[in-house]
């Protein structure tokens, strides 16, 4: 597997922020000039800002045990250089070489004794899977390595995807999978969200990133080169260096004192077209620069609006909210799931009015990234958390939408037994054909659990939804069940749509017993058992293929003739096949014969072509076959538990013939005829 | 008045929410519907109790109805014109199939389609039940994938056997051989002889009265909305998941060029000369959300004034709605307007019986549908009062004709609210798309013939490619009815030049 980053081609070094580029590059704007006064870490010295996030600095603890001091080196000369895009400024232009260095000794005091984990192997191939399909590639460009089931075509990279360093450079092995196990321990403003990761995956997905050629870390993990020794003059003298240049204002430094600053504003300032060398350097483009001057000149007041935030934090890279955002075209193939859910079975959720949607925990617990309120198993892509944010933008959201606090609805006096006929397929309104109850898997397609929406569902937000699900989803799959607020079941409550919505939460927050229509399917139950006469059944069958003949005979010997084939391809012994599956399940897979007392019969070269068979009097079938332009006939049956197989032509040789294995075969030989029996002694 | 208030009771308990005009002109009896609605699921149910008639396919032999159902068997309805469905014959016919969706009358036989092939069914010894199953037509990649379907038989005009087959989704599947996607007639030796691509699901099928084949085909990836198709060899409808069969030295034909997507629909099908776009779409929502089965109404006015136009059966919606065609240079494109709905279940497939009622057969099988039972057989009839409806929509060079069932006052339609809209969609993967680029239409003339019947809307910006749709409120006949369905959707392909 070859590996090459694609790097977004940047056509200057201005900062690169993906909120700002996707809605406001255009024209210089106030909600332009507020994400990147945001996202630049303006406020970080100015205060101000309107995003409810802060911005805040990667953690620089234990660096010198992270990442290659050239890297660190050259990063703080010319930070875009080293990661395209980077919203760190240049601050150091004026420094000498020592002092740099005096920096460095500074970082380098900073080591802890933290330990990252080991691996024993890492799945690079693996990892790629993971980084395209949980939702990495959201935000950051995919490789080419990886298609997309339904992007077709080559590789297409966004200029709007958030720029790599280039890692085998920057940093280690352990390092990276630790850093992606939990990013807001190095991260901790959470512009890179935790995806959930089990530990050996972050393994594989760092041994993606580092490219790495064998699923050994060793061969590949090449460690960084030791940071030299320092002195405590210099640690000193970097210290003061690092108050001078207040890097406590973004990064977390302790004792390092932060100082407010004022905006001085006019010429030289950070604004400016040309900065002073002693003002932190953005390399802002002119679009830019006049984004941020009609925020400041607001006086930094406006609207706070869910917009910018979201815009911020980029989570417009996977979810649309009233109209805006949702994933951008070249990522829009990396979104996978449930093809039979449509979009929304492979798309996150849109977050318009989630204030109002989700309850107040349970929206804290998503963003702060508990799977177990992951409620939709199918997408690929999994909601990443936020452990420093969560708490905040629930709040938050809430506010914006304001979602009101539970409401009194329903009323206690729900009837239960009518909430729970109406979810179900005796005369309710078939919620269990589509969605699945706790355990119990939906009759049809595989749409999320219901059991217990009461947990993270607003009741008012549920009793909307159900009367025009298009409303908050257009394009839902999910039909009105309430067309113009009629109930399409007249016959349960009146056919009163209030009463019945009501009935509906009622039943689930109930929590007890499960709606009526579900098959209480038992293994055995649709067992084919052959009495009188043999059974005959097709399904696709493990071992016979996708145009399987089933035959189940009296007197407990069984065989399954492949159509595609023109062949028998297996006999077995005991019971017959359970029909289940075949009869009633939508997504059919590949079915088992009812008894593990198989026999296959051998492979044969020939390419017999099938055209059909015919029933005896007894019910026996006689397959008829044809080989090279000539027809045959082979009949079968049962007789005090052997299969007896006779083969008949009109004229030439025998056809050619095969046996199960592990059977006895007795063959006796007639004109143009030949009978054979199969039997265990 | 006395007869129509207790028709209008059996219709209610027959079909759900107020009956209307139209539906009054209609009754809906329910035959054979899910007592218990999942009663082949149910806990007593067992293999050989009762039958679980979850409808895949119909056909009339004289007065027996062969029904083909999901789970594998064909049944032979003797005596189903019986006005007590109690008096109805059942007998199992065909066992053992592999998910047949079609059954075909062929002389004396039965032609049914399962996963792998379409199969002759015989009764060879005249007791009723078919004894065998030969390999009528097969040659197609059969993955294993639980939604690659096989469609059909369907016979058209010139006697050619129609089969359409799904794409493969999820797991297992594989569109890349086999002529999956494709639609094609059954061969001289048996073999499937490919004709047309770029289908996702055609699930329905059915010629016109000129012996032309239609074929439906669901809203998905690469197709905005639902379509109906005019079915003829050597044309693309636009789904490319499976382009890769056209590798295939035996593909018939090959693209003159792949339409790029993301552009609107008319540019991208003018982008490729075998790119034919649906002579009708029926737009999301308002029409439904998936089309089945197609049924000529060819019964010499005994179901109504709808002669020579299609019906086509709706699943979600369990609804049944009406298409008009008419050709313009050649090609055919029309209007669909609602007709009847609030069936008990999804509505698969349709067959004329031959006293000229309709039965529908019914499942809600893997989806979802309004209709609340698992499945069912309904019979409707044709009551004899001319239902007051637009019966014909029309295109001109300068607007369209109206032809409505009985006059209409010309009162009603200038003061009532007329409006015009017209939009496409875009081409694109995508699972389904929204409605693009709409525009409000201006009608600037409104001109009504001495009769009533016909009226002639001037209408200024008509758009070729697009869907134009119309809003008759307020529209009353001249004895003051109002019209069931004061909405119709014409698809424009071209602009008739006179």
């Amino acid at each position: 597997m070859a590996v090459s980053m694609v790097l977004p081609t940047m056509l200057s070094a201005e900062p690169h922020v993906v909120g700002y580029e996707r809605f406001h590059a255009g024209e210089p704007s106030f909600d332009g000039g507020a994400i990147l006064y945001s996202e630049l870490g303006c406020a970080n010295c100015h205060g101000g800002s309107i995003v409810v996030t802060e911005r805040k600095g990667p953690s620089l603890e234990n660096i010198s045990n992270r990442v290659d001091r050239d890297w660190v080196k050259a990063f703080l000369k010319d930070p875009d250089s080293m990661r395209s895009g980077s919203t760190m400024p240049s601050l150091v232009d004026e420094l000498s070489g020592d002092e740099i260095d005096a920096l460095l000794a500074y970082l380098a005091s900073l080591e802890t004794s933290a330990k990252y984990p080991t691996a024993r192997h890492a799945n690079a191939e693996g990892g790629s899977a993971l980084f395209h399909e949980k939702g990495c590639v959201a935000c950051h460009a995919p490789t080419p390595d990886f298609k997309p089931p339904h992007g077709g075509g080559d590789v297409v990279v966004s200029p709007l995807a958030v720029s790599l360093p280039d890692l085998q450079a920057k940093t280690h092995f352990k390092a990276l999978a630790a850093f992606l196990i939990s990013p807001s321990d190095f991260r901790p403003d959470g512009r890179m969200p935790h995806v959930p990761l089990e530990q050996q995956e972050a393994m594989d997905v760092a041994a993606h990133l580092l490219d790495f050629q064998s699923s050994n870390p060793r061969d590949d993990a090449k460690p960084i080169a030791p940071w030299p020794k320092t002195t405590k003059a210099e640690i000193a003298k970097g210290l003061e260096l690092a108050r001078q240049l207040k890097c406590a204002k973004c990064h977390e430094l302790p004792g390092v004192d932060s100082h407010s600053i004022k905006r001085a504003g006019g010429a030289g300032g950070c604004l400016s077209a040309n900065p002073v060398k002693s003002v932190p350097r953005y390399d802002l483009s002119f679009e830019q620069r006049e984004s941020l001057k009609i925020f400041l000149a607001s006086g930094g007041k406006g609207e706070e609006l869910a917009h910018l935030t979201l815009a911020a934090m980029n989570c417009y890279a996977c979810h649309e909210r009233d109209g805006v955002g949702g994933p951008i075209p070249e990522a829009n193939g990396y979104f996978i799931g449930e093809e039979s859910l449509g979009d929304s079975g492979r798309l996150p959720p849109p977050l318009t009015g989630i204030g109002q949607k989700l309850q107040d925990d349970w929206l804290k617990g998503v963003l702060e990234g508990d799977v177990e309120k992951h409620v939709r198993p199918y997408l690929k892509t999994q909601m990443p958390g936020y452990p420093n944010q969560a708490e905040k933008l629930a709040k938050w959201l809430v506010e914006k939408d304001q979602g009101s606090a539970l409401a009194d609805w329903p009323t206690d006096e729900v009837n239960l037994d009518a909430g729970r006929k109406l979810l179900g397929t005796h005369g309710g309104v078939n919620c269990i054909t589509c969605h699945h109850w706790g355990e119990k898997m939906s009759l049809g397609i595989p749409a999320l659990d219901i059991s217990s929406l009461d947990e993270r569902l607003r009741p008012e937000w549920f009793h909307q939804y159900l009367l025009n699900p298009a409303s908050y989803r257009p394009g839902t799959l999910m039909p009105p069940l309430w067309p113009g607020g009629q109930s399409t079941v007249p016959d349960v409550l009146g056919g009163d749509a209030e009463q019945q919505i009501a009935a509906i939460w009622g039943f689930i927050a109930d929590g007890e017993g499960e709606p009526e229509g579900f098959p209480d399917f038992r293994p055995g139950q649709f067992e084919l058992i052959p009495e009188d006469r043999p059974v005959i059944q097709r399904t696709f069958l493990n071992g016979s293929g996708t145009k399987a003949i089933l035959v189940g005979f009296p007197g407990g010997v069984n065989l399954a003739f492949d159509g595609l084939k023109g062949r028998p391809a297996m006999v077995w012994r005991g019971r017959f096949f359970d029909a289940y599956d075949t009869w009633f399940v939508r997504k059919i897979e590949f079915q088992h014969p009812a008894s593990d007392d198989v026999f296959p019969f051998e492979e044969t070269e020939s390419e017999i072509r099938f055209r059909g068979y015919y029933v005896d009097e007894s019910g026996n079938p006689v397959f008829m076959l044809e080989h090279e332009g000539r027809t045959y006939e082979e009949a079968y049956s049962v007789t005090d538990g052997m299969l007896y197989r006779k083969v008949m032509w009109q004229e030439g040789e025998e056809p050619s013939i095969t046996h199960p294995r592990d059977v006895e075969v007795d063959r006796v030989v007639a004109d143009n005829l030949v009978n054979f029996v199969y039997s265990w002694r | 008045m006395e007869m129509r208030l207790r028709i209008f009771v059996a219709i209610l308990t027959g079909a759900l929410g107020a009956a209307s005009a139209e539906e009054e002109a209609y009754r809906v009896t329910d035959l054979l519907t899910a007592e218990s609605p999942t009663h082949s699921r149910s806990t007593e149910w067992k293999p050989g109790d009762g039958i679980a008639l979850e409808v895949s396919g119909m056909e009339w032999i004289d007065d027996t109805l062969a029904v083909s159902i999901r789970k594998g068997e064909v049944w032979m309805i003797d005596n189903a014109l019986a006005e007590d469905p109690a008096d109805f014959k059942y007998r199992l016919f065909a066992s053992g199939l592999h998910e047949p969706l079609g059954v075909t009358r062929d002389k004396d036989d039965i032609l049914v389609s399962q996963r792998a092939e379409v199969t002759r069914l015989q009764d060879t010894n005249g007791d009723g039940v078919a004894d065998a199953y030969l390999t009528e037509c097969d040659g197609w990649n059969v993955s294993g994938n639980y939604h690659a379907y096989t469609y059909g038989p369907e016979r058209d005009g010139q006697g050619n056997l129609w089969v359409t087959l799904n794409l493969g989704m999820g797991d297992l599947a594989d569109n890349t051989i086999g002529w999956r996607g494709w639609g094609g007639t059954i061969g001289k030796n048996g073999e499937f002889v490919p004709k047309a691509l770029g289908m996702r699901s055609p699930c329905g099928l059915g010629a016109n009265r000129e012996g032309d084949m239609f074929f439906s085909d669901q809203q998905g990836t690469w197709i905005p909305a639902t379509p109906i198709y005019h079915l003829k060899p050597g044309v693309f409808y636009g789904n490319q998941e499976s382009l890769k069969t056209l590798e295939d030295p035996r593909a018939p034909f090959q693209l003159s060029a792949i339409p790029e997507r993301k552009q609107l629909y008319p540019k991208a099908v003018a982008s490729s000369k075998e790119f034919v776009p649906p002579a009708v779409w029926l737009p999301y929502n308002k029409m439904g959300r998936s089309a089945t089965d197609i049924e000529l109404i060819d019964e010499e006015g005994k179901f109504g004034p709808f002669d020579g136009q299609l019906l086509v059966g709706e699943f979600t919606n369990a609804a049944i709605n009406r298409v008009f065609l008419e050709k313009v240079e050649g090609e055919y494109q029309g209007a669909c307007f609602p007709f009847l709905s609030g069936f008990p279940a999804a509505v698969v497939r349709l067959a004329f019986a031959p006293d000229g009622s309709l039965f529908a057969g019914m499942t809600n099988r893997g989806w979802s549908s309004l209709g609340n039972r698992s499945y069912g057989l309904s019979r409707i009839q044709y009551m004899g009062w001319n239902p007051f409806a637009v019966k014909e929509m029309k295109a001109l060079p300068d607007g369209f004709e109206l032809v409505f069932t009985k006059a209409v006052s010309f009162e009603s339609l200038s003061k009532g609210s007329l409006s015009m809209t017209s939009y496409t969609y875009e081409y694109s993967s995508a699972y389904g798309g929204d409605e693009m680029n709409t525009k409000e239409l201006i009608v600037k003339s409104v001109a009504i013939s001495a009769d009533g019947l016909r009226v002639k809307l001037g209408v200024e910006g008509l758009r070729a490619g697009y869907v134009h749709e119309l809003r008759l409120d307020g529209a009353e006949s001249v004895s003051g009815e109002s019209l069931d369905n004061p909405d119709a959707y014409y698809t424009l392909n071209r602009i008739p030049k006179k």
